[in-house]
């Protein structure tokens, strides 16, 4: 399988509201270094479209995303949907670029931000360029409320764990490892 | 144990000085309770009714511990909430003469929240209920 494009595109939509009311914010941009599949990873998720859940109990005393640990492959969208119908939450990833945080994509990608997404509304992102992604929840950080996605590359480069001082304990706790995503593929929420 | 006794001391002093109330101050009897209360969805990203709370408004000069007050979808006065960060459940920290607007409690109840826009931490909802738990449906969605 190859792949010749490379870019990003991030769509964040309200879909169950009136037209008038959608919020769209759409970023596109080319250029780059078309990244070439030469493997198929067994534990990617297949589909065009890769469903994250941001939820959350209904008193609001635990957040998560779920899945919350994942393989892709180049070219995938994600998209997360807020299904939490008493809080908003973001998808936003670890980069100096976004409120000044430590960089935890890989060199080169693009960092994105959801902003706060209200219940039902989503936000879509195509990734591309091979590595490990770390992402948050703004507003629940602290709470635990992260998640990482691998995106296969051609061989096993970039896929190693960030430096562990880098972050909040909270946010660490949280983290799945590569090694784990690699191990036993999509992490799911366990809730209990 | 500090936690559990500072929670314990609020409720204690809550409880008492609504027990002496009769009801709700002008300010918040009705919805929308007058200024400086503002809705909360019109301060932060959320959403206008939150289930289990209602349509909620505080006076954001008393952030992060409100008192917040809560109304049901018929516009009654259903709770004051107080949101008690984690974080200042010290043994320097203290929360002192609180207001206390919704007049009579009939019941409290005590509970931890993740966190959320506006209060962007791990906290404790305080939660005075001014009607009887059977009402506490009225904002369950």
């Amino acid at each position: 399988m190859s792949i010749s494009f490379c870019g990003m595109f991030l769509l964040r939509t309200k879909p169950a509201w009136p037209t008038e009311m959608r919020r769209r914010h759409f970023l596109r941009w080319s250029g780059g270094l078309a990244a070439a599949l030469a493997i198929s990873p067994r534990l990617a998720i297949a589909g065009s479209t890769i469903e994250i859940s941001m939820s959350g109990r209904p008193d609001g005393s635990k957040v998560w995303f779920d899945p919350y640990g994942l393989m892709i492959q180049s070219g995938q969208t994600v998209r997360w949907t807020n299904r939490d119908k008493g809080n908003s939450h973001t998808a936003t990833t670890y980069d100096p670029r976004i409120n000044d945080r430590p960089r935890r994509i890989p060199k080169g990608a693009t960092p994105f931000n959801s902003d706060y997404l209200l219940p039902d509304e989503s936000f879509e992102v195509t990734l591309v360029v091979p590595g490990v992604y770390d992402f948050y929840c703004i507003p629940h950080e602290m709470s635990g409320m992260v998640g990482r996605i691998i995106v296969a590359g051609p061989d096993d480069t970039g896929l190693m764990e960030y430096d562990d001082g880098d972050l909040p304990p909270e946010a660490l706790d949280g983290m799945p490892s590569v090694a784990n995503i690699l191990a036993h593929g999509p992490l799911r929420h366990q809730e209990g | 144990m500090t936690r559990l006794f500072t929670a314990v001391t609020t409720i204690a002093a809550l409880s008492a000085m609504a027990a002496f109330a009769e009801g709700p101050t002008d300010e918040v009897a009705t919805n929308p309770p007058k200024a400086p209360y503002q809705k909360v969805s019109d301060l932060v990203a959320l959403p206008e009714f939150l289930p289990g709370i209602g349509e909620l408004f505080v006076d954001p000069a008393t952030l992060p511990a409100g008192p917040f007050v809560a109304y049901d979808h018929d516009g009654r006065l259903v709770s004051t909430i107080y949101m008690i960060p984690i974080s200042q459940m010290n043994a320097d920290t203290s929360f002192d003469d609180l207001l206390a607007p919704g007049g009579t409690v009939d019941h409290v109840d005590i509970y931890f929240n993740a966190g959320h826009p506006g209060v962007e931490e791990p906290h404790e909802h305080i939660v005075l209920w001014h009607v009887p738990a059977a009402d506490e449906a009225s904002v369950a969605n």
